[in-house]
């Protein structure tokens, strides 16, 4: 009954169920199901070919047999998301941050800063913020995309947006500046919508130097450089958190993936 | 006589209380006992009776059991709950207030 086994697998996979023990249940009842269907079957008097045509025929459309049992489970996979969600986060938060602060480590001592004065520096600061942000929101789609069937990628980013505006709202009427959360989520929306709607990785590539060029050809004349190295050292440092902002869309993929396997057999 | 899938998502919940409340029954079992008490008018897709199901055992008005047959098969059976039973004569009402009222409507000249 290789079509019978097929038809489960696809409702299991498709309905979205993140519990591997709870995905395993469905199976399990389904297969019981079928199980008797060929048995009164066979008793019918009916044939193993068309025995296995007749169960996929009143067994129903796999995809919304998937749908139903994908809203039964919604809160459980809104709540298995929200952790996955949290644990990429601060999981690649702290690889990008780590690798960033060790490779601008690595420069300030090829420039001759005392490594103190990089490392604690309010720059430090700052850039720890921006990963963050950029990294939470980069997930929070994500994250967001599951929860919908169709145009994932549009209604992720509208939800994003609608959030975003709405804490704009409050920030301005409690008048609290927050200039890292704004960069991080442009950032981070401009990261997932060059990843979902760029297809080569080359293109990608091109569209986040061209968006740096031009950060850095508003950003730099409004900048005071006191060291003559100092212009040097900013190309470097952008260079390196431009180069870790293109390798993040990499590492969530990889950690989600991870993660979301690991659920699946839990 | 075919029924309109809407007509029967509606109702599903009110069918299933009714049937389990005659009894403990597994999914094949549901269904083989609808199609016969309803003279076979209720042939619905047999996959999609599992969500409905799941569906009630989350509202915590079925609850259910692995139990394995004398044949060494296993089946999931299905129980009404306490709520489930008080829940179900309330579907009944309801269900009989609305088919005396669209009745009522139909047969208005």
């Amino acid at each position: 009954m290789q079509a019978a086994d097929k038809l489960v697998d696809l409702v299991v996979n498709l309905s979205r169920v993140p519990w591997g023990k709870r995905r395993c249940e469905i199976q399990r009842e389904l297969r019981s199901h079928i199980e008797d269907f060929v048995e009164a079957a066979r008793a019918g008097g009916h044939g193993d070919d068309e025995i296995e045509k007749m169960v996929v025929a009143s067994f129903g459309d796999p995809a919304q047999i998937a749908g139903a049992f994908a809203w039964v489970y919604r809160w459980e996979r809104a709540a298995a998301g929200a952790g996955l969600f949290l644990l990429s986060s601060v999981v690649v938060t702290s690889l990008m941050l780590g690798a960033v602060l060790a490779l601008q480590a690595a420069m300030a001592i090829g420039f001759g800063t005392p490594l103190q004065k990089v490392l604690a520096s309010p720059h430090t600061a700052i850039e720890a913020l921006d990963i963050f942000f950029t990294v939470i929101t980069y997930t929070g789609l994500v994250a967001l995309e599951r929860l919908f069937d169709r145009n994932r990628s549009v209604k992720a980013l509208t939800l994003l947006a609608v959030a975003f505006a709405v804490l704009t709202a409050v920030r301005m009427a409690v008048n609290y500046r927050a200039p890292f959360l704004a960069f991080g989520v442009v950032n981070g929306a401009f990261f997932r919508t060059t990843q979902v709607f760029v297809k080569t990785g080359m293109a990608r590539t091109g569209i986040v130097a061209a968006a740096l060029a031009v950060l850095g050809a508003i950003s730099f004349p409004a900048m005071t450089f006191r060291f003559p190295y100092a212009l040097a050292a900013t190309c470097a440092s952008w260079l390196t958190m431009a180069a870790a902002y293109r390798q993040m869309p990499n590492a969530v993929a990889r950690m989600d993936a991870t993660l979301w396997r690991r659920l699946q057999r839990m | 006589m075919e029924i309109d899938r809407e007509f029967l998502k509606g109702s599903i919940s009110l069918l299933l209380l009714n049937l389990l409340s005659r009894g403990e029954m597994y999914g094949y079992e549901i269904l083989q006992e609808a199609s016969r008490r309803s003279a076979n008018a209720f042939e619905f897709k047999e996959g999609t009776l599992y969500p409905a199901l799941h569906q009630l055992e989350k509202k915590g008005l079925i609850q259910s059991e692995w139990r394995t047959a004398e044949n060494g098969r296993e089946r999931k059976y299905y129980s009404l709950t306490p709520k489930g039973k008080k829940t179900g004569r309330e579907y009944e009402k309801q269900w009989q207030h609305l088919t005396g009222a669209i009745a009522a409507v139909l047969e208005s000249k």
